[in-house]
């Protein structure tokens, strides 16, 4: 796995992914030393001051206030601890159960796979934004809801799609050399299948993560993310969307910090995907 | 062949009633999770313990949970799917009245999602080879990044705030009657002959449906360009250019269509997300769909109407999949004759 | 006047910074009428011509000089506006893969149709009649209903004999057919070969036939020019190529090739293999040279003159009355006496699958395999033949484990496989190993050669340590002739002969009883088949091991196994000694086999 894993640090698409990423991941990490302000500290003498480069901008808050007088930059920089935190817990949990559900279907096949078929079927007629919309209505809000919400809705992704590619690299006839030698099936699944789906299920984590940080922010958009405790991209753009006339850099900064970040991840998926062979029908947000 | 059809349609349908039934039933369970006590929430908060204990009891909320389902179930089955709590009506006449309009938008969004990503794929792939062909990748990869609640809100800000072009919330100017006889405000401003409904309409539904296309046709634009990279791979597309045919005869005749089947996969796939995604853009824009409707029952923890307007997503979207299936069995010889 | 005349045709590569000769001065003179074969083994660029005449050369590949006259039109020169109008019109191809030469969603009728609508065919009715005409001239049954069909209703067959019409439709002076018959199963390779001969004597078209099958071209062609590296090695009237072939490597070619009706003999091993287009760059002289048994200093220093060696019959090499010398030295492999003990019975073997299964349809079972009685005796070979689908591939299978028999026994050394207690593969997986038909499939490409060979060795409980493992790999690569250095490749590195020799040795690790072999020959080159033919030999002498040989290919059969199931849709029809079932056919099936195998040589 180190060779082709290196050799995609070639690829300048995956370098500048990489860069951005570490650019939002770092903001993330660091956040309390990174941001100017406590995000939640109200300046009720200045709100809504528009950020630097526009005229009447108040030097202290560099991207301006919101309505509560809160500092904008701030608030983006805790707002990417979010995002990241649910998009990372997010999608690994997902990709724990997806693709466990995944090797056992495509590699046993019959009953197992019926059964973890039928399973994918009822979870896909949910839509997913309103299949996330009522568990976070039957969880309450919360981070640790809206990961285990964001888990529940996306497990099939990478069940779906790494059920394929097991199933293609099943049917080499390495995999049976590897039987007829005496392997046992979690030997031949680790040992054989698992470094082949490896390029795909990184792949898939990468584009993952952008799904759930867009899941994170409709959830704290509607007001059933996070929670009013916490920071949270969406529920900044729910909140600038009241002064929209007054003050639209707190509508527009907020998605271009989700915009950005989506984008870095879209954009390393597609490299590695690239870098890594991977043959993937790409499937949406 | 429209006999293969029907009959996959049937087939489909057939399947999915089974897939309905454990949905409804998942769906029921996960809304009785609420803290949330529905006999309280009807009657007036002056209510005594006794008179909601009786509530409770006529709602049969005091029977284990596999008997409300039942009971939920068969009244279901007769068109019943309880009163809603904030609305005082049958939630399933509150869905119906709020269905058209979200058809509509979704409908004229895929019509868009449709022709912007097959523009968009054929001007990809035909920019394979030449300079522009990264930066078309990458701009692809950026309207990738933006869902459609974002499109909904910058569509907004830009045509509808800064611009001043296009009008943003709901579904027609207030100061218009709104026909009703179907539900349909396009098909019913025309049928009592009010052009200006119409035209009033038209201009609400841009924005929105726009921002769904747009969201969507990405995806589209991808997969179109890369199943294209793939057919013209294969034999069939050198042994036309062996028998002299045009590259743009063989773009038509004969690699547009066998492209065209992936990407309809993905695309049926595409569209039942859509639909459910009208959800964010019908709030953003205030318009009277389902969508609304929905986020206004989970606001108040309205389970009788939560529970119906869900239950009609997972249809609809059922519907669109068999009618992309059999789309599919139409265009696609391989799964006819088998 | 020639239909085609190539004068020093010469076709390069950039391969990344250097340029490559792939052709290099090839020339020859196609008459209206004539067939010429273009016979080369993979590698010796022999598809580049009729991609040349198209102009549809791989990105990186050109003409760099050269011409090739069309009715004295340089096509080379042509305008692509005027190239194309004679594409489909005076210029046909047929292709080598006919399942994927037809577009899957559109109907024979329609792609007809389109083609005929092209040549200036008018009236709908019209078309339709001609079309139908010309499948029928095909040999194709049934023409009406096949208008309505699509490609994959079709066989491989009968899809290539809608290709052929189409071909012919337009009265073309010249069809390019690249390697029609490569991609089809053997019984038809025959009946192919004569409808293209009868198209093309009825359409007095001149026809340029490659394959890398010297017999069938032998055939088939009046005049045969013989490629080696891109080179025009030997060009003469195919009977006097085919039956005196003066260069060495022509004549290599046919001794590594197994009879199928002289005396059983051994065959000739040349070494290595063909010069990759990067050696090619860095050799000089005769690019044969390295693997010629006549080769001397002055072969590897300058270009081999053409010498004419008979009338019309041309051969690039300085040795070439040397030639005839050239013989194999060793015996043919030796066939052991009847067994004293059998290694492995199976007695009424069966296996069904049931399709169909579902809500509206009754469930049905497919007999896979039917009662299939035999048994292999210790060291020996026997060989399983019949058709694609015939069950061959199903039988290897169940006997190592990776189907379940629906009924029968599979005794091994007496214990029955099928018992319950005995399905656990690791008790038997050191006795009984198969050797898999493709090795590109059969390799994990993530693992090195030494962790694929000595794989065994880290099955179930086993943790060999690594050294133990490196020692263990050099062995099994030294018995199967390759390097030690290979030990540390990966195998998408390896050449097709090489990947299947990594494929033997990983079999022999824990030294077999019983191999089961899968076609694993067929897709080879003939040099490299006899090289890995021979090692098979070899190593039955040395380690001792019985082979359950699957193939299609009855000469390589009749060379190696001194018995023979053939089998046809699930049954075993005949058994017996190789020499009585292939000399005395009984079953119609087994004679089909046997007819469609080349009489000659």
């Amino acid at each position: 796995m180190a060779g082709p894993l290196t050799r995609s640090l070639h690829s300048p698409r995956v370098l500048v992914a990489l860069g951005m990423v570490l650019c939002v991941a770092f903001c993330a990490a660091f956040a309390g030393l990174v941001a100017p302000h406590d995000p939640s500290e109200q300046n009720l003498l200045s709100i809504l001051t528009p950020p630097l480069w526009d005229a009447g901008a108040d030097p202290h808050f560099l991207l301006g206030t919101d309505s509560l007088g809160r500092d904008v930059l701030s608030r983006l920089i805790f707002g990417a601890r979010t995002a990241m935190i649910v998009a990372f817990a997010a999608s690994t949990g997902a990709m724990v159960i997806g693709s466990i559900l995944a090797h056992v279907s495509g590699y046993f096949g019959g009953v197992a796979d019926w059964i973890i078929g039928r399973l994918v079927d009822i979870w896909m007629s949910f839509p997913p934004v309103i299949l996330s919309l009522i568990l976070m209505v039957g969880l309450g809000v919360g981070l640790d809801r809206v990961i285990l919400a964001i888990v529940l809705v996306d497990w099939t992704r990478f069940c779906r799609v790494l059920r394929s590619e097991v199933m293609v690299v099943t049917r080499h006839d390495y995999v049976a050399a590897a039987r007829l030698l005496g392997f046992t099936h979690w030997q031949t699944i680790l040992r054989e299948i698992v470094p082949a789906t490896a390029p795909l299920l990184i792949t898939l984590f990468s584009l993952e993560m952008a799904i759930a940080i867009v899941v994170e922010a409709i959830l704290s958009f509607v007001g059933l993310g996070v929670g009013p405790d916490q920071v949270a991209w969406g529920q900044m753009i729910a909140d600038a969307r009241q002064n929209v006339y007054q003050s639209p850099w707190d509508l527009l900064l907020p998605i271009l910090a989700i915009v950005f970040t989506v984008a870095a991840f879209n954009l390393l998926g597609d490299g590695l995907r690239r870098a890594l062979d991977v043959r993937l029908a790409e499937a949406g947000h | 062949m429209l006999a293969t059809v029907v009959k996959l349609i049937a087939r489909r349908l057939l399947a999915a009633v089974p897939i309905l039934l454990v949905v409804s039933a998942l769906l029921f369970c996960v809304l009785r999770l609420l803290p949330v006590d529905p006999a309280a929430m009807s009657l007036p908060p002056t209510a005594t313990i006794a008179q909601i204990e009786a509530k409770r009891r006529e709602m049969g909320l005091d029977r284990p949970l596999p008997e409300q389902y039942a009971m939920w179930l068969k009244a279901a089955l007769h068109g019943d799917f309880g009163r809603s709590i904030q609305f005082g009506r049958q939630a399933g006449g509150l869905v119906a009245a709020s269905l058209p309009a979200t058809i509509e938008l979704a409908a004229a969004a895929m019509i868009l999602a449709a022709i912007l990503g097959f523009g968009g794929g054929l001007l990809l792939f035909h920019l394979r080879g030449t300079l522009f062909e990264s930066i078309a990748d990458l701009g692809s990869i950026l309207l990738l990044s933006i869902p459609e609640f974002l499109w909904g809100l910058i569509l907004l800000f830009v045509f509808g705030v800064v611009l001043h072009a296009l009008p943003f919330t709901g579904e027609v100017s207030p100061n218009l009657p709104q026909p009703d006889i179907t539900g349909f405000i396009l098909l019913d401003s025309l049928l009592v002959g009010r052009f200006d409904v119409f035209l009033s309409a038209c201009r609400h539904l841009i924005l929105p449906a726009f921002a769904l296309g747009l969201a969507f046709s990405p995806t589209i634009m991808r997969v179109l360009r890369s199943s294209l990279f793939d057919i013209y791979h294969e034999d069939y597309i050198q042994q036309a250019r062996l028998r002299g045919l045009s590259e743009t005869q063989i773009l038509l005749r004969h690699a547009l269509k066998n492209a065209i089947l992936p990407t309809l996969t993905l695309a049926g796939v595409q569209f039942g997300i859509l639909f459910s995604g009208t959800l964010l853009v019908e709030v953003i824009y205030s318009y009277p769909g389902m969508g609304n409707l929905m986020v206004d029952a989970v606001r108040n923890a309205d389970l009788p109407l939560i529970q119906a307007i869900a239950l009609t997503y997972c249809i609809v979207v059922l519907i669109i999949n068999t009618l992309v299936d059999a789309l599919h069995i139409v265009l696609n010889p391989k799964l006819r004759t088998h | 006047m020639s239909v085609l005349q190539a004068r020093d045709l010469t076709i390069s590569a950039r391969l990344g910074g250097t340029v490559v000769t792939v052709i290099r001065s090839l020339s020859f003179d196609l008459e209206p009428g004539k067939i010429i074969g273009l016979v080369g083994e993979s590698g010796a660029g022999k598809t580049m011509i009729g991609r040349a005449i198209a102009q549809v050369l791989p990105p990186g590949f050109a003409i760099t000089a050269g011409s090739l006259l069309f009715g004295g039109d340089d096509l080379v020169t042509m305008a692509p506006d005027r190239r194309r109008a004679l594409l489909g019109r005076a210029i046909a191809f047929i292709p080598q893969a006919p399942m994927t030469a037809l577009n899957p969603v559109k109907t024979i009728g329609a792609q007809f149709d389109e083609h005929l609508s092209r040549l200036g065919q008018r009236g709908r009715q019209q078309r339709r009649e001609r079309a139908l005409a010309m499948l029928a001239a095909s040999g194709l049954p049934r023409p009406e209903g096949l208008l309505a069909q699509y490609p994959h209703q079709l066989s491989g067959g009968m899809c290539q004999r809608v290709l052929i019409a189409s071909a012919f439709a337009s009265n073309p002076r010249l069809v390019i057919a690249d390697e029609p018959t490569t991609a089809l199963d053997a019984t038809t390779h025959r009946q192919i070969l004569r409808l293209i001969a009868a198209m093309q004597r009825e359409h007095a078209t001149a026809v340029i036939f490659i394959t890398h099958d010297l017999r069938l071209a032998a055939d088939l062609c009046d005049d045969i020019i013989v490629l080696y590296a891109g080179r025009p090695v030997e060009s003469g009237p195919a009977r006097a190529v085919l039956s005196a072939p003066a260069h060495p490597y022509a004549r290599c070619l046919q001794l590594a090739n197994p009879s199928m009706s002289a005396q059983r003999r051994a065959l000739y091993v040349m070494p290595d293999q063909m010069p990759s287009l990067r050696q090619m760059q860095t050799m000089s002289g005769c690019s044969f040279a390295p693997r010629c048994p006549l080769a001397v200093e002055e072969c590897r220093r300058n270009e081999p003159p053409a010498v004419s060696v008979a009338a019309g019959h041309v051969v690039a090499c300085s040795r070439a009355a040397a030639t005839p010398s050239i013989d194999v030295r060793e015996s043919a492999p030796s066939m052991p006496d009847e067994a004293a003990r059998n290694v492995l019975q199976v007695v009424n073997l069966a296996k069904r699958y049931g399709v169909g299964r579902g809500l509206f349809n009754e469930a049905t079972t497919v007999a896979a395999v039917k009662d299939a009685t035999f048994d292999i005796g210790e060291n020996e070979f026997v060989a399983l033949v019949g058709e694609s689908g015939s069950g061959k591939s199903t039988v290897a299978k169940m006997l190592v484990g990776l189907e379940r028999p629906s009924s029968g026994k599979i005794l091994f050394n007496g214990d029955d496989l099928t018992e319950p207690a005995l399905r656990n593969r690791s008790r038997v997986a050191a006795s009984v190993q198969m050797i898999f038909q493709d090795p590109r499939s059969a390799l994990n490409p993530r693992r090195r050669i030494a962790s694929i060979v000595t794989q065994v060795m880290e099955a179930g409980h086993r943790h060999a340590r690594w050294d133990e493992r490196q020692k263990r790999s050099q062995q099994l690569l030294g018995e199967v002739g390759l390097a030690a250095d290979f030990a540390a490749r990966l195998p998408d590195h390896l050449s097709g002969g090489q990947r299947q020799r990594i494929n033997i040795a990983r079999a022999l690790c824990i030294p077999p009883r019983l191999l089961i072999a899968d076609e694993i020959v067929s897709g080879l080159d003939v040099s490299i088949q006899a090289q890995l033919l021979n090692l098979l030999a070899r190593l039955r002498a040395e380690l001792g091991f019985a082979m359950l040989f699957i193939s299609h290919d009855l000469s390589v059969v009749r060379h190696l196994c001194s018995r023979v199931l053939v089998m046809y849709r699930g049954e075993i029809v005949e058994q017996g000694r190789t020499e009585t079932v292939f000399g005395d056919p009984h079953h119609p099936h087994t004679r089909a086999l046997v007819a469609a195998t080349s009489p000659q040589a």
